[in-house]
């Protein structure tokens, strides 16, 4: 086994195959240029854009009250980094306008009682309103929002006029303790969205970009005809597989380091755990790209409708990843799925060897199935490969 | 009229087009308003309870009522890390020994949690899911905090629900529209020119104004084919409603088709390489409108040196307006500015194409 790989890769007309595969990719610029702005590119534009943190929504506020205690509780709520203020509104009716025209996010109105109820000691409700279009916006400014006047409530309770009544009336021996539940927040403790979809797209980019190579060069021979001539000459389909192969994965092993180049300089990724085994991850990826592009590539005769293939491969492959939202995000028959594509292991990896810093032993089961997967995927390119040549 | 015609002739042809054309669209809706959602119930946390006494368990009980989170079972004595480490779980719960004694006496009973924040946005949910349930046990058992001085009362507006469906359902119904036509009128013209086809438009008596008009307009209809795929699934299996004014909607919806179409052929006049312009509006229709219009995330977290970007990107506009349309019911006033811009844009991609052709024209 181990004397014909080395009779392969030592024979001269091997070499020969690869030489002429490195001179036509050095001369395609378009090639050069898509290995190498696209993980320098795409990796920055997601990283910066795609952040789901949410800040700053813009707070309309009716004020009915107008007392010392509504301004002190507009302002408690403004002053966090959660809100601003976005307006100030005369009544309901146009609070309501103001957010259906999208002027602002939320609204917050305050009843005109409020500064007695409070001034009594009795309990005042205030209404927020919250634009959900974006249910994922609007549970976070929930938590914000209730957050926000949690805390108001016990500044009021601890600085408040009449302290002795609000704790004298629970008594003592019966009152129950409460929980206080204490977040901690592990791997990434200042909350980075960027650490999270740029370890995704990583992913993303090793797969895509390896199909979208491989199926150009693979299928350009094809188109300009010059695959017959190939053929005629002595070398074995297997050596015309592996020189074909073989400066592609090259340069896309180099577009991966350039790639982890930008998330540890540029995005300031941490590297807790293992580099070979990302590296090894990498690979592997790269490997089932470049197969899943030959496969592209068999099943279209130009290089228009290769890529016009791809556009029906890439959608699903990418959005059922897992790589820019969470698994459990989707509906329960579809989770499974994910275990059949190589960019949600890649990215389990990936994060885990880069966030959490774990090692072999607690990701060798992704590991195991990307290797499968990738085998599955060369095994199925070959064989189409073979059977376009026969 | 009848280049209109030839163009329509010609999409039909190619069954890989036409899938392109028609039924891609509507898989991608499926696909990605359930590959984008960031929303997450049913998220698993490991609970270590060293204390074992009834108002731990009282506790905890609170948590697997919870639709938001649900409880893994975890052997005690294996460090929590590790369920987090191998994605067994989103956060460990650790009840101390001494919980159940200190409720028990009355004193605050500290509680840790420890979130995966390897994704920063899920971190956020469960550590907001995880607070709420530990608020609603302490009112329900502890009796204490009073309902404070200050009730909020929240209402969420348009999407009570909180389904994500319903706001990503419009943004990929934007994002299909921005990518298909685009790129079949793209890959349309740059074929007449890789075929040299556009030499006889040249010798024929067919104007510039005539050859891009009749262009545009059969991309026109396929985006808005496209437009009624779409549009249908949104109303079938989004449960999505056109609320308040539907002019505003039919009026953008036919610039926005003109404006894609029109983009296309921009950049097939321009590129007449058809793997080329291929990747132009890939890069376009995909990766600008995907990122840069407030599909997935909100325009406000794009840092400021990229933001201004957007104001260019002519889905942010057409993504406004649909999502007034079927959320919130504005009208007219809300999104009349950004119908105007649809157009200036579509004008504007009409006149580089009008111009990328004559100038062809010249250099043949």
């Amino acid at each position: 086994m181990l004397t014909t790989v080395r009779r392969l890769l030592g024979g001269h007309r091997i070499r020969a195959l690869i030489g002429k595969e490195f001179d036509q990719i050095r001369r395609d610029r378009r090639l050069i240029l898509s290995l190498i702005l696209p993980p320098v590119l795409q990796l920055t534009i997601f990283g910066f854009a795609l952040s789901a943190s949410v800040s700053h929504l813009r707070l309309g506020v009716v004020d009915e009250s107008q007392t010392p205690e509504s301004r002190e509780l507009v302002a408690s709520l403004t002053e966090s980094q959660s809100f601003r203020l976005g307006g100030q509104y005369a009544s309901v009716d146009q609070l309501g306008a103001a957010i259906s025209q999208a002027q602002v996010d939320a609204g917050v109105v305050v009843p005109y009682h409020y500064g007695r109820d409070l001034q009594r000691g009795s309990p005042a409700t205030v209404q927020v309103l919250l634009n959900a279009t974006n249910a994922n916006t609007a549970t976070i400014g929930q938590a914000y929002a209730e957050g926000v006047i949690e805390s108001y409530n016990q500044q009021r309770q601890r600085a408040g006029p009449q302290p002795g009544i609000a704790r004298g009336d629970t008594p003592g021996p019966r009152r129950r303790g409460a929980v206080r539940l204490m977040p901690a927040y592990l791997y990434n403790p200042g909350l980075v969205d960027s650490w999270f979809i740029t370890t995704g797209v990583l992913g993303l980019l090793l797969i895509l970009n390896s199909s979208l190579v491989a199926s150009a060069a693979m299928v350009k021979e094809r188109e300009a005809g010059t695959i017959e001539q190939l053929l005629m000459s002595p070398a074995s389909t297997t050596e015309i597989i592996v020189a074909k192969i073989a400066p592609l994965f090259g340069l896309l092993s180099l577009m991966m380091l350039v790639a982890l180049a930008v998330l540890a300089l540029v995005f300031r990724v941490p590297f807790h755990g293992s580099l070979p085994l990302l590296l090894v991850g990498g690979v592997l990826c790269i490997l089932s790209g470049i197969s899943l592009g030959t496969v592209i590539a068999t099943l279209s005769k130009s290089a228009q409708q290769a890529q016009l293939t791809a556009f029906f491969v890439n959608p699903p492959l990418s959005s059922l990843s897992g790589a820019l939202n969470p698994v459990e995000a989707m509906p329960g028959w579809l989770q499974p799925v994910t275990v059949l594509n190589p960019i949600h292991h890649f990215a389990t990896i990936a994060r885990g060897a880069m966030l959490k810093g774990s090692g072999f032993a607690t990701l060798w089961p992704n590991v195991l199935a990307l290797l499968i997967i990738t085998l599955a995927l060369a095994a199925l390119s070959i064989w189409r490969f073979r059977k376009q040549l026969s | 009229m009848s280049q209109t015609r030839k163009e329509l002739i010609q999409i039909v042809r190619d069954w890989r087009t036409l899938a392109l054309a028609l039924v891609l669209p509507a898989v991608l809706l499926e696909l990605m308003s359930v590959g984008l959602s960031l929303r997450v119930n049913n998220l698993p946390v490991v609970v270590q309870d060293f204390s074992n006494s009834p108002d731990s368990q009282r506790f905890l009980d609170a948590f697997r009522a919870s639709i938001s989170l649900h409880i893994v079972a975890w052997p005690i004595d294996r460090p929590p890390e590790e369920a987090l480490a191998s994605n067994t779980a989103r956060a460990v719960l650790i009840l101390p020994a001494h919980f159940g004694r200190e409720v028990a006496r009355g004193v605050d009973a500290p509680t840790q949690l420890l979130v995966d924040a390897s994704d920063a946005n899920t971190a956020r949910l469960v550590a907001g899911y995880a607070s709420r349930i530990t608020r609603a046990y302490n009112i329900g058992t502890s009796g204490v905090p009073p309902p404070g001085p200050v009730h909020p009362a929240i209402r969420l507006w348009y999407n009570p629900g909180l389904s994500s469906k319903k706001f990503y359902g419009p943004g990929i119904y934007v994002l299909g529209l921005s990518m298909f036509p685009a790129l079949l009128a793209a890959l349309a013209m740059a074929r007449e020119t890789e075929q040299k086809t556009i030499l006889q438009v040249y010798v024929s008596s067919i104007s510039a104004h005539e050859f891009l008009l009749g262009k545009i307009a059969a991309f026109t209809i396929v985006a808005l084919a496209e437009c009624v795929i779409m549009l249908a699934l949104l109303f079938s299996a989004f449960g999505l409603r056109l609320v308040g004014d539907p002019t505003p909607f039919l009026v953008a919806t036919l610039l926005y088709a003109f404006c894609v179409a029109a983009f296309g052929t921009m950049v097939g006049a321009l590129i007449p390489s058809q793997v080329a312009a291929m990747q132009v509006v890939a890069l376009g229709g995909f990766l600008l409108v995907f990122l840069l219009s407030g599909l997935i995330f909100p325009i406000e977290n794009i840092p400021a040196s990229l933001r201004w970007i957007s104001n260019f990107i002519w889905g942010r506009y057409y993504i406004e307006i649909v999502r007034d349309a079927l959320l919130q019911g504005g009208g007219w006033p809300a999104v009349g500015g950004k119908v105007a811009i649809l157009a200036l844009i579509a004008a504007v991609f009409y006149g580089i194409a009008w111009r990328g052709m004559r100038r062809m024209q010249l250099g043949v």
